[in-house]
């Protein structure tokens, strides 16, 4: 069996032999990236069985046993969240091999494959100073991805996003000091086995602050002002990931934090309410753009809070909800953001009246937007309705509140079913008929349609995932069995 | 009184990340966001530092003899101040040279002036 540190030893050590291996071969930079991810994919997918039967729990620093070591907890949340960043990162790197031409390439690849190592090593770590520290490279990584291209509007929404994250991050920081004071340790699961012994007052500012911190990368409605810009001003690709991947970290973050390690069931309520406040804020500010990748942008914010509204169910359906949603949401946006970046490029506009005719002029790349959109929406034989299927029967077995907010979150969905047909109107049924076709090259379509294949496959056949999603869910749930796992 | 001279310490950190939010918050300039940015973490280090602080504690190292554990100070959290101090300074370049960036698009470094994007 493969070890799990792999995951995040090789593409930290691709980021940084890419420089010299550049030396060696200037056009070499395009193809390291995929390599890595192809290689975190298999054994992601190769540790996948293992660790639903019984989780590896790797010992890094010396051969002590936790909590005196650092250890790397690969459960069946970690590996599956895993599998999913090496997936979507494998496309959007191959996607970016043809898509990525202007400025430094090889500094665009070193930063990709560090935002992917961040994000690998967040969801696999079972130490919250290590969580930070994977943490804060996602984010440095992805600040400085969103000003890649060093125009205007990039510049800016980096700096937006810089300031925000850097006060979230440091809110974790600050949190985990307390936390530290208190309990004397920084392991996950020790900390978990020992919150109940103290009142929880006194872990209640720790749990607030690192809720909050985490909740600016998640984007959860009050902390999400720099999200619209930094998603719709970075180059498409990089959108892709930061919505497809970056966020969901952040939500992963959270509920690690909620579930496993203070089991704070107070706070599902307050979850539920500000999950539904963001579905609506960010819905509605979807509804107004005239700015495609600005509405995808706000999309994403509504789909953040439908995630956090199923994970404040505090059910295990609700949670596997949750967790399904995160995946759907992951295969869906990335295929939209990267369908987006082609029709961008040859209409040199991102206003939506600018994509009229696109259903002619694009026809496959057009084809593989309406899946994508259909799957958001959740229709039928796309993965977005297994996964919302799921959180509504979830909501709906709680009974009480819950069944009414339920229905409540569900008209949002209409408003992103409104502006989400509007835009496969404009795109299908205006414009004049002289266009000539100019389809998007192959590197482009094979990744956008290896996206469509995986929704379409998740949305007809769930039941696979459906199993690993349970086990998902009942690692975040079942406390005590993750504090014995990694304390044995 | 007392309750200020035991907790100092804590109170000077939280003074300082209190100063850096007030700074990143109200300040227009993005250079003194940036500063703001600077208080905050070391405010945060500061905290850290003084979490694991044992009064007239010394080095965890046994340098000499007849030095029980109690004497000394937790290293863990310096371990963690080291690493947060070089997550910090790349941080802070990374903020600078944007704000080069940003000052070479607009002219400016006033926030007022500066929205091409609506916030």
């Amino acid at each position: 069996m493969v070890s799990p540190a792999l995951l995040v030893a090789v593409p930290l050590g691709l980021a940084f032999a890419l420089p010299l291996l550049r030396l060696a071969w200037r056009e070499v930079d395009r193809y390291v990236p995929p390599v890595g991810m192809a290689f975190n994919l298999v054994v992601s997918l190769s540790l996948l069985p293992v660790v639903l039967k019984n989780p590896v729990v790797v010992w890094i620093g010396g051969n002590f046993p936790p909590p005196f070591c650092i250890n790397l907890v690969a459960g069946p949340v970690g590996v599956l969240l895993s599998a999913v960043i090496a997936l979507v990162g494998l496309l959007v790197a191959i996607y970016a091999i043809g898509y990525i031409r202007e400025g430094d390439t090889g500094r665009y690849h070193t930063l990709y494959l560090l935002l992917l190592t961040g994000a690998t090593g967040a969801v696999l770590t079972g130490d919250i100073f290590n969580l930070f520290v994977f943490f804060e490279i996602l984010c440095i990584s992805s600040y400085a991805l969103v000003a890649y291209l060093g125009d205007r509007n990039g510049v800016e929404a980096a700096v937006k996003y810089l300031v925000q994250g850097s006060v979230g991050t440091g809110m974790v920081l600050v949190g985990i000091a307390l936390l530290y004071g208190q309990f004397g340790t920084l392991n996950m699961a020790d900390i978990a086995g020992r919150v109940n012994s103290v009142s929880p007052a006194s872990v209640f500012v720790p749990l607030v602050l690192l809720v909050a911190g985490f909740g600016v990368e998640a984007a959860i409605f009050p902390l999400n002002a720099w999200l619209p810009d930094a998603h719709s001003s970075a180059p498409s690709s990089i959108s892709a990931i930061l919505s497809g991947i970056a966020i969901k970290v952040g939500v992963y973050a959270m509920a690690r934090v909620i579930f496993t390690m203070f089991g704070a069931s107070e706070l599902f309520p307050s979850l539920m309410v500000v999950g539904l406040l963001t579905l609506f804020v960010g819905e509605m500010s979807a509804f107004a753009q005239g700015d495609i990748k600005r509405m995808l942008a706000y999309s994403s914010i509504g789909q953040i809070g439908l995630i956090a509204f199923a994970l404040g169910l505090g059910t295990l359906h609700g949670l596997s909800g949750g967790m399904f949603q995160v995946v759907s949401h992951a295969l869906s946006k990335s295929l939209l953001f990267l369908a987006v970046g082609y029709m961008i490029y040859r209409t040199g506009s991102m206003e939506i009246s600018s994509l009229e005719g696109m259903g002619r002029r694009m026809p496959l790349t057009s084809l593989a937007f309406v899946v994508g959109a259909f799957s958001l929406v959740g229709f039928p034989p796309f993965v977005g309705f297994p996964s919302k299927f799921m959180i509504v029967k979830a909501a709906v077995e709680n009974g009480g509140l819950s069944t009414v907010l339920v229905a409540v979150a569900l008209v949002g969905t209409v408003i992103e079913g409104a502006y989400f047909l509007k835009v496969v109107q404009v795109m299908y049924f205006k414009g004049g008929r002289e266009l000539k076709r100019e389809e998007a090259p192959a590197t482009a379509l094979v990744p956008i349609f290896v996206l469509v294949l995986m929704v379409l496959v998740l949305g007809v056949y769930p039941r696979p995932m459906v199993e690993v999603l349970d086990s998902a869910a009942s690692e975040l749930l079942d406390r005590l069995k993750y504090v014995q796992w990694v304390m044995r | 009184m007392s309750f200020v001279y035991q907790n100092i310490y804590y109170i000077g950190s939280i003074g300082l990340i209190l100063i850096g939010l007030y700074v990143v918050l109200v300040k227009r300039n993005l250079i003194k966001v940036i500063i703001g940015l600077s208080f905050l973490d070391t405010g945060i280090n500061l905290l850290l530092i003084s979490v694991g602080y044992v009064r007239h504690g010394t080095a965890p190292i046994f340098s000499r003899p007849g030095l029980s554990p109690g004497q000394m100070v937790d290293p863990v959290p310096q371990a963690l101040v080291l690493t947060a101090i070089v997550i910090g300074v790349a941080v802070l370049a990374l903020a600078l040279s944007l704000a080069v960036r940003l000052y070479e698009h607009y002219g400016t470094l006033d926030l007022r002036k500066i929205r091409g994007l609506r916030w």
